[in-house]
């Protein structure tokens, strides 16, 4: 039996493991080297690109614009994906349309999309201040003062993420059990009450589950910020993995790029452990 | 009364969201009609009407040489790494998930489980940290800027997506007709040739799509690792994304580039409308 | 030519799924194993199918060792509870695939599997997915795809359990004849239901958590319980127990209750002792008053539950009645059918065999 179930998870295994680890470890050594344009190779720096990295405000910055991004729009995400859920998980006329036409972003490629919004939200010639206009408001700076252009890269985020929630929570919606529902109805709750003592607390597992893959996805970005605002204006949308992209395959700084990275990652990891741990409580308390 | 008001806010909600999510693509699709004075002019929305159409910036697409932005060849290219990509990674990721989902492995303190987390946590990987490494290899290698490397490079996105899907599939296959198989003469490996994957095919085209969804969308990998020599088709319409921006061939190439993930959009509601997938086999 | 269990124990976190089974198996034989969900009957198939692997013991087919083989190698042939085809397959192919598997070129294979299915009632349905046909049609055609490689040991985990009524009582009518040509062949049939158990076996093992606690010919066992446990898993329903004594020639039950000491149990010493009364055996009308606790009926018979002070027990009434739930009825106990065992469940004494001798 031994040689037959090695013939089927090995070669995929050691693929990854080649694939991924190794790459892995060598980012770790090289975080502890000086590799960079000037001197290209594996040395020892000793610790010495932590150090750098520990008072490199820019990234810790980097960290926080990324958490404020990524919190933010898979909130409203979550907020829309559910209303949206809620709207056409009975009834509704042209059922499957609306379905594949809610789903249809999260398909299309995130970065041709994004250069789609860019074009949009073209301060003179994009429709999107003609219709700001067009309701009587002055028009938007959309991404040239730093407060809107982190609200436009939430924007395209939006478009592209909340039919993911919707697809998760829609089926979430649709495998719930009819019983509690009929307990409701007898007990003469009303719509709001019904949905609050019944669906909501139902959902709340897959609810977490959505906004936790969502949060992981979500923390790597990057592409939306690279076409959509390339960072700016000035640094105001800078997210830890574009700024480790400045640092180590433009200004070619390998080595502390890749403490930089490692460093990301531990963050990420962490902090999602967390939040996880923490919904699953809350969830398991409730 | 209450109820025509409720059906009346639910329409508007629906009809607010559908145009926003259809927005974009009219607005690329009327603007890859016009030419560069029907864009400074400012927003306009409707042809003839508005502005004077144009087939320029549908023409350029497959047009080559000095004014031209051939994309055939970036489709292409796109094309020959998703698909490669994801079968390789179908096919290691079935047989991978088949393990997982029937054998017990252990290898120190590492379990079945362990070695299934592993393989889903790479979702949580951001690529950035694998590019330095991606590329050094690649570069030492020779691979950089290659067809073969962004195959290599895709197996690593894909594996996972295409393991995850399918131990849930197997796991919903009764293991008694793997057993059956076995006492019927087959060995593990005959079993699940014989007989698991003729009827997993509803997990493989899941699986597949997803690989396909995925391989198909990536731009940072296809962006860092190459130049000149091979062109992914992400890096060809976001290369027309510069300062003096032919927006009508940007919003041409754009249809033409997410036209197929529309269909696949389809084929993707069809899955899930037919229900539990597993249920197919049953 | 046998197989021989010896000593096969498989534990599971500490829980035994089975503890130290020896048994031995003769060519040309059917044997039922009857035991309760969990008993550990599906375990000992599936080790001697080669799918589980004992931690303790051996497994020897005419004297060659058979753990050794893998389950590919080895000469079995099963029938799972579940309908288990492959759902790719066509029935035909269905039935042909295990002869192909060995070698068998395609049109003899055919032509066997053909057969098989004449003789098992599913000729019309070659090219048929399994998953158009009915359950009992599905679980034929897992039969027939048992029978067609004439495998040296047959093993059937209860393979009726998820019929309805008719044609389970229909399809073991029919594999009385279909077990009769398998004349090579070592037959393991497992039940949870006693009356399949008697009928089809020519020899019955009771299985109890993981280890036999009884073996015979079906009327022996059945007519002489080893235990009390035993007694509970053969009669169906299971048997009525009621604690006592015998005592100045009289049989002493719970709650005052006197009755004769009836002939076959005119030997045994003064003592304590428990009892054991078919629910065939107590009758409505008599002088034990019990209370109902339960009252349900099924076909053209009510099952009561009682209550006394004798204690809790089962009684058939034939006809359909309607008790109201708290009322009293009387019965009647028929001394001549009690069953005696020892305080800790041994069977000492046996009414004279009647079970089973009008067949």
């Amino acid at each position: 039996m031994l040689k037959y179930k090695h013939f089927f998870l090995l070669p995929g295994l050691i693929v990854l493991v080649a694939i991924i680890i190794f790459p892995l470890l060598f980012t770790i050594r090289v975080s502890f080297s000086s590799w960079d344009v000037v001197k290209p190779g594996l040395d020892w720096l000793g610790g010495k690109n932590y150090e750098r990295l520990f008072v490199d405000l820019r990234f810790w910055e980097a960290l926080f614009k990324l958490s404020l991004m990524a919190a933010g729009s898979v909130l409203i995400q979550y907020l829309i994906g559910f209303s949206l859920a809620l709207l056409v998980w009975r009834d509704v006329i042209m059922k499957r349309f609306i379905r594949v036409l809610f789903l249809v972003p999260m398909m299309t490629t995130p970065v041709i999309m994004t250069v789609i919004w860019r074009t949009i939200l073209h301060e003179s010639l994009g429709p999107a201040n003609d219709i700001v206009r067009m309701f009587g408001f002055e028009h938007l700076t959309w991404l040239s003062t730093s407060g809107m252009a982190m609200f436009s890269v939430i924007l395209v985020e939006v478009w592209q993420w909340t039919p993911f929630m919707f697809l998760l929570l829609l089926a979430g919606l649709l495998s719930l059990p009819k019983e509690p529902y009929m307990a409701a109805a007898i007990d003469g709750a009303g719509p709001l009450r019904t949905f609050f003592s019944v669906t909501f607390p139902l959902m709340a597992p897959i609810s977490a589950g959505a906004i936790l893959i969502r949060l992981i996805e979500a923390s790597k970005m990057m592409e939306t910020v690279y076409v959509l605002t390339s960072g700016g204006p000035g640094t105001a949308t800078e997210t830890a993995s574009y700024y480790i992209y400045i640092r180590g395959l433009r200004d070619y700084q390998i080595g502390y790029a890749a403490s930089l990275s490692f460093t990301y990652l531990i963050v990420m990891i962490i902090s999602l452990t967390i939040i996880a741990k923490v919904m699953t409580r809350k969830i398991i308390r409730d | 009364m209450m109820r025509t008001t409720y059906l009346l806010l639910k329409y508007t909600a629906i009809l607010i969201w559908s145009s926003f999510v259809v927005l974009p693509f009219l607005w690329a699709l009327t603007t890859s009609f016009k030419t560069a004075h029907g864009i400074t002019s400012g927003a306009t929305y409707i042809p003839w009407l508005q502005y004077e159409p144009s087939l320029e910036g549908w023409k350029v697409l497959v047009r080559t040489g000095g004014a031209g932005i051939n994309i055939v060849q970036p489709y292409i290219s796109s094309m020959v790494v998703t698909v490669g990509a994801s079968l390789i990674s179908l096919a290691l990721g079935t047989l991978a998930a088949y393990g997982l989902s029937r054998f017990t492995y252990r290898l120190g303190f590492i379990k079945n489980s362990d070695i299934r987390f592993f393989f889903i946590s790479q979702r949580i990987m951001p690529p950035i940290v694998l590019a330095i490494p991606f590329f050094l290899m690649l570069q030492y290698f020779g691979l950089l800027d290659s067809i073969i490397g962004l195959i290599i490079v895709y197996i690593a996105l894909l594996l996972p997506i295409a393991t995850w899907v399918m131990v849930d599939f197997f796991n919903n296959i009764l293991r008694e007709i793997d057993e059956m198989a076995t006492i019927d003469g087959c060995n593990p490996i005959g079993a699940f040739f014989r007989v698991i994957l003729p009827n997993s095919l509803p997990g493989i085209v899941v699986a597949g799509l997803f690989c396909l969804i995925f391989g198909w969308n990536d731009f940072f990998f296809a962006f860092i690792l190459t130049f000149t020599k091979t062109q992914l088709l992400p890096v060809a319409v976001v290369a027309l994304n510069s300062s003096v921006t032919p927006w009508w061939s940007l919003s041409a190439s754009a249809l033409v580039s997410v036209a197929p993930l529309v269909i696949i959009a389809f084929v993707v509601e069809r899955f899930l409308s037919s229900g539990n997938m597993a249920g197919a086999i049953r | 030519m046998s197989l021989l269990v010896q000593n096969l124990g498989i534990w599971v976190d500490g829980v035994a799924h089975l503890s130290d089974i020896s048994l031995e198996f003769q060519q040309g034989r059917l044997y039922t194993i009857l035991g309760q969900t969990l008993s550990g009957k599906t375990t000992l198939l599936r080790t001697i199918a080669g799918l589980q692997s004992p931690q303790k013991g051996t497994l020897t087919l005419h004297g060659q060792d058979f753990l050794e083989l893998p389950v590919w190698k080895r000469r079995v042939a099963m029938v799972y509870q579940q309908f288990i085809n492959y759902p790719h397959l066509d029935v035909l192919a269905n039935v042909a695939f295990p002869l192909l598997r060995a070698g068998v070129p395609r049109a003899e294979a055919r032509q066997r599997a053909r057969e098989i299915l004449g003789k098992i009632g599913l000729a019309n349905f070659e090219n048929r997915r399994p998953s158009t046909l009915s359950g009992g049609q599905q679980q034929r055609v897992a039969l027939a795809r048992a029978l067609v490689k004439r495998a040296e040991i047959l093993l059937l985990d209860e393979p009726l359990v998820n019929l309805d009524y008719k044609l389970r009582e229909q399809l073991r009518d029919e594999f009385q004849n279909i077990f009769a040509g398998q004349d090579d062949a070592i037959v393991i049939y497992t039940t949870t239901d006693p009356d399949e158990a008697i009928q089809l076996g020519h020899e019955l093992i009771v299985m109890d958590e993981g280890a036999v606690i009884q073996q015979g010919k079906p009327l022996e066992v059945f007519n002489a319980p080893a235990m009390i446990r035993c007694a509970e898993i053969i009669y169906n329903p299971p048997m009525n127990i009621f604690n006592g004594a015998i005592q100045r020639g009289e049989i002493l039950l719970q709650g005052g209750v006197r009755l004769p000491v009836p002939w076959h149990m005119g030997h045994l010493p003064e003592g304590t002792y428990r009892f054991g009364l078919s629910t065939a055996d107590i009758s409505i009308g008599g002088n034990i008053g019990a209370e109902v606790e339960l009252s349900e009926i099924s076909g053209s018979q009510t099952i009561l539950h009682l209550r006394g002070a004798i204690g809790s027990f089962i009684v058939y009434e034939a006809g359909v009645y309607h008790y109201s739930m708290g009322s009293t009825v009387q019965v009647g106990l028929d001394p001549g059918r009690i069953f005696t065992f020892a305080v800790d469940g041994k069977l000492i004494s046996a009414p004279a065999a009647t079970a089973g001798q009008e067949r």
